[in-house]
């Protein structure tokens, strides 16, 4: 099976599919994170293509703090993703509850929920952040081989 | 001063009386939204509607925290039903007549009895569920 | 049989390509037809406005920002408002000027996202492309001014914080002369463009009656002919002084309210260079206490998508007693079930996303391998001799 692996992992790293989803985020870091799809940045260029299901992903880029409304919902999405899978953490919020720390019905970071293997910061954070940390993660599972 | 906003406060015995008459006579023809506030013994609740040429009217009302019960205005507004959901969960409002229908904003699973935006209330009294 | 039994219901949300925010609706379908709908919001719930009991009115202004990306000057001016007006404070005019025009900057840029949504949604990507790629145009004027491409953070308590240049000025000129021009086509191609007109005509139809009883505001109700604009009926910052147009339309669906928002577009520019022109000189804000007085306000302001409220009350201390915010959004959701009635299931998203939802009521440099870090002129290049060597040549278009 190792063939098949590493195929999998090339493809992964060569072109990863991403789902963005929103876990209760003022929508700044969602505007950047498409604005990073448009031609200014154009993420696409790297192979990074915006799926519509769980069940295509590779990366689950996240925005917002965790609200406790949509925490199910996260986890199911999350449980979606096939394996090998990873997530990163888009903006302030989403890394550690940002300026709705303390609120009652935020859970304040999307770690609180789901295990993520990048953060970037930002309020919000920028198209070229973004990018930045994608190619950073993709570095790093290169560099996992 | 803002000279185009009017502020008043009626009992609530004689409120809906009131509100028709501002509604259907003074041409106040538009409700913005329902605040409702945490006074103590007392919940009280502001409606904001506005008329011609920008002026607002603010009529307030009360009802004893628990006890009393406000009647609903979705016979003039339809669009009070989510104000006054918005209500009856933040800071648990007793509304007479109001269709049945979804709550909001506050989640499916959150505990009864427990009201948000009531001054008592505190986040400590919730078990922080850490997933 | 009873005819509840013919239904089947479909869930669209909370997680779904179409929607940029969790929302969640339960759809009752017949074949391919909506019988009816139940909205599910909500998700977005963060507990702002306790929050903002906890914390001083001058925090409060930074959060109540972040309540939503988007039109995020727009719940910061309609506190700041409120706030001042309890506490008697006189915004001097050149602020409420910077204001206005970071408010209708806001506004072009919200309503270039929307028309790139809106084609997103019918399937139209070009659009999309091109009205973002217009808007960072927009982003950058922001950031150059403000110093962030969104949350802006100019207000302060009793005016703003930065003042707009000699050469901002002429920035701001010279792409709002750009922008003009791009606009002034995609109205030419949404009057002729016909696959366009017939995938948003008679969708989402909202007639006037009912826009008035469920209580719609902004583009969603001028489109239906409703002539209510906080800007011309109830005037704050320098609109008094402004000369505008209420933009309404009779078509009462998506298409209307495309035009409607594309009109404000034009009568958006029209406004910052007349603000730009007749902005006075003077002190950008004025102090304000850490205490304010016993009292209370109410603030309304016309944001992107339409009539915002704010209430604030204020008991003497400095953290205010109570903070009401009344959204656009929430007042157009009573309105979707109506629209929807009868619909096919596939015009949801657009009819969604006609009422520009927001839910949530928010010198670079990188670096390419073997060339080292390049700046943002020298990537272009790049990328325009790299085409050229591809054989596309995009050096000689000016777009």
């Amino acid at each position: 099976m190792g063939i098949i692996k590493k195929i999998i992992r090339w493809s992964q790293l060569k072109s990863p599919w991403i789902l963005h989803f929103n876990t209760g985020a003022c929508n700044a870091c969602d505007i950047e994170i498409i604005a990073a799809l448009t031609p200014r940045f154009d993420l696409e260029r790297l192979g990074v293509q915006l799926k519509a299901t769980p069940r295509h992903a590779d990366i689950l880029v996240c925005s917002g703090p965790v609200t406790r409304q949509i925490k199910k919902r996260l986890v199911r999405i999350y449980e979606q993703m096939p394996e090998p899978k990873f997530v990163v953490a888009v903006g302030s919020c989403a890394t550690s509850g940002g300026v709705f720390q303390g609120l009652y019905s935020v859970e304040g970071g999307i770690d609180q929920v789901i295990p993520v293997n990048a953060y970037i910061p930002g309020c919000p954070a920028s198209p070229q952040a973004i990018i930045d940390g994608v190619v950073k993660l993709l570095k790093q599972l290169e560099a996992m081989e | 001063m803002n000279d185009r906003r009017i502020w008043v406060e009626v009992p609530l015995a004689d409120f809906m009386d009131k509100f028709s008459y501002a509604v259907k006579e003074q041409g106040f023809s538009f409700l913005c939204t329902i605040t409702g506030l945490d006074e103590g013994e007392y919940l009280s609740f502001i409606y904001h509607l506005a008329g011609k040429d920008g002026v607002v009217l603010n009529i307030k009302t009360k009802a004893l925290k628990d006890k009393e019960s406000i009647k609903t205005v979705t016979g003039y507004f339809p669009s009070a039903a989510i104000y006054e959901r918005e209500l009856i969960d933040l800071l648990g409002a007793k509304v007479e007549g109001l269709p049945e229908g979804i709550r909001y904003p506050l989640p499916d699973d959150w505990p009864a009895g427990q009201y948000p935006l009531r001054k008592d209330w505190d986040a400590s009294v919730l078990e922080k569920k850490n997933g | 049989m009873d005819d509840k039994d013919k239904d089947v219901r479909i869930p669209f949300g909370p997680q779904h390509p179409a929607l940029k925010e969790p929302t969640s609706f339960s759809v009752a379908l017949r074949g391919e037809k909506i019988h009816s709908i139940q909205v599910r919001i909500g998700y977005n719930h963060r507990g702002i406005e306790k929050g903002c009991e906890q914390r001083t009115f001058i925090q409060d202004l930074y959060l109540l920002e972040r309540i939503c990306g988007i039109c995020s000057h727009s719940h910061s001016t309609c506190y700041a408002q409120a706030v001042e007006e309890i506490a008697n404070l006189q915004v001097p005019k050149r602020a409420l000027y910077i204001r206005t025009i970071i408010a209708e900057l806001e506004r072009v840029h919200s309503h270039l996202l929307w028309l790139g949504v809106a084609g997103h949604e019918i399937g139209f990507d070009t659009l999309l492309m091109y009205t973002w790629r217009d808007r960072e145009a927009v982003m950058d004027l922001m950031a150059e001014i403000t110093g962030n491409r969104v949350n802006y953070g100019i207000n302060t308590l009793g005016g703003v914080r930065r003042d707009i240049s000699l050469e901002q000025k002429e920035q701001v000129l010279k792409v709002i002369a750009k922008l003009e021009d791009q606009t002034k086509y995609y109205i030419q191609v949404a009057q002729e463009e016909v696959t366009l007109i017939q995938r948003l005509s008679g969708v989402g139809k909202l007639s006037q009656a009912d826009a008035k009883r469920l209580g719609a505001v902004g583009p969603t109700a001028r489109a239906s002919e409703i002539s209510a604009d906080v800007r011309k009926d109830d005037p704050y910052a320098a609109y008094g002084e402004l000369d505008f147009k209420v933009i309404t339309d009779n078509h009462c669906d998506v298409y209307g309210r495309t035009l409607v928002r594309m009109g404000e577009l034009l009568e958006a520019y029209s406004m910052i260079r007349q603000a730009l022109k007749n902005m006075p000189d003077g002190p950008l804000s004025v102090r304000a206490p850490r205490k304010i007085p016993v009292g209370e306000a109410l603030s309304r302001y016309e944001a992107p998508r339409g009539e915002d409220v704010h209430y604030v009350k204020s008991n003497g201390s400095d953290k205010p007693e109570r903070v009401k915010v009344r959204a656009p959004t929430l007042a157009n959701t009573q309105s979707i079930s109506k629209m929807l009635e009868d619909r096919y299931l596939a015009d949801m998203p657009i009819v969604v996303a006609a009422i520009d939802p927001c839910f949530s009521c928010t010198d670079r440099m990188i670096e390419v391998e073997e060339q080292g870090v390049m700046s943002w002129e020298q990537l272009r290049c790049y990328s325009i001799d790299w085409y050229k060597k591809q054989g596309v040549d995009f050096g000689g278009k000016k777009k």
